[in-house]
């Protein structure tokens, strides 16, 4: 195998690493806030029902 | 986070994307061939780039570990976790990029090195670390476990950074008593990478914390509603 190949393995290997964890962050965000919209609605509907949200 | 802070992020990104084309420029065509292992010696710049990286990323996790213990607040426990994930992430890094070079160099992918050694073992604490986090239990206790553990890690990290001078060892030492032992040139391209690599720490803590503020808030949020039912 030739020097510039492992060259090029290294540099892919670490951009490669953290491109993933970029994206496995944004894609967990994404999540969150859908999950805390939904909540949000879950608890403005309790409140106009009258129960109290503490 | 304050909506102030928000509106930076695209700025520190953009800061950190001019530096990272930067390092690629002077690591790439700024800095020279070096003689005996030719092009492959450019792993040099990233891999002690992630290393230090992972160094700091350890002692920001040891120092809110601290902070956390001291004032029980959950900004540092999320300071603390989002540094150690990020300080994982790039000493693996490290390590296979380390692996790539000493391929072609000491013909070998993995030797039983003081350095090498330290380094994995370094690794393997703090993702136990994570796993011992995520065991369950109540956000309290998950955060005081994460604390303990921050603080004791970082023993290991001088003892991995001072390996090389304290036992018999093959790998070659960057920072020497009388500065750094590379080229001029070669000097700035290493410069370059750190600060590259830096910029890119603070932005994946800035994005880290944010989601773990999120989940703080879904948390406490289904509690919430779980305490209104009958």
């Amino acid at each position: 195998m030739s020097n510039l190949v492992y060259l090029a393995a290294a540099y892919a290997v670490a951009w490669l690493a953290i491109c993933a964890y970029l994206f496995g962050i944004a894609r967990r965000q994404r999540r969150l806030e859908r999950e805390l919209d939904r909540l949000q609605r879950t608890v403005e509907g309790k409140t106009q029902q009258g129960e109290t949200v503490r | 986070m304050s909506q102030d802070q928000n509106d930076a992020l695209p700025l520190v990104v953009g800061l950190t994307a001019v530096l990272v084309l930067f390092s690629l420029y002077a690591v790439f065509i700024f800095a020279p061939t070096e003689r005996v292992m030719g092009h492959v010696q450019r792993i040099f710049y990233y891999h002690v780039a992630s290393a230090w990286v992972g160094f700091l990323a350890f002692l920001v996790a040891c120092a809110s570990g601290l902070l956390y213990l001291a004032k029980r607040s959950p900004r540092w426990d999320r300071v603390t976790a989002a540094s150690v994930e990020i300080g994982l992430l790039f000493s693996t890094i490290a390590l296979v990029e380390g692996s790539l070079w000493a391929r072609p160099v000491w013909n070998t992918w993995w030797t039983w090195d003081p350095r090498l050694t330290t380094t994995l073992v370094m690794c393997l604490y703090y993702a136990t670390t994570l796993m011992l986090r995520r065991l369950g239990g109540s956000e309290e206790r998950n955060a005081r476990v994460g604390a303990v553990l921050s603080i004791v890690g970082f023993v290991n990290v001088p003892i991995v950074f001072l390996a090389i001078r304290m036992w018999r060892t093959i790998h070659p030492a960057v920072l020497t008593t009388s500065g750094f032992a590379v080229a001029p040139r070669m000097l700035v391209a290493l410069l370059a990478s750190l600060l590259a690599f830096t910029a890119l720490y603070v932005c994946l803590m800035w994005t880290r914390i944010r989601v773990a503020r999120l989940e703080h808030d879904v948390s406490a949020l289904r509690h919430r509603i779980t305490a209104t039912r009958p």
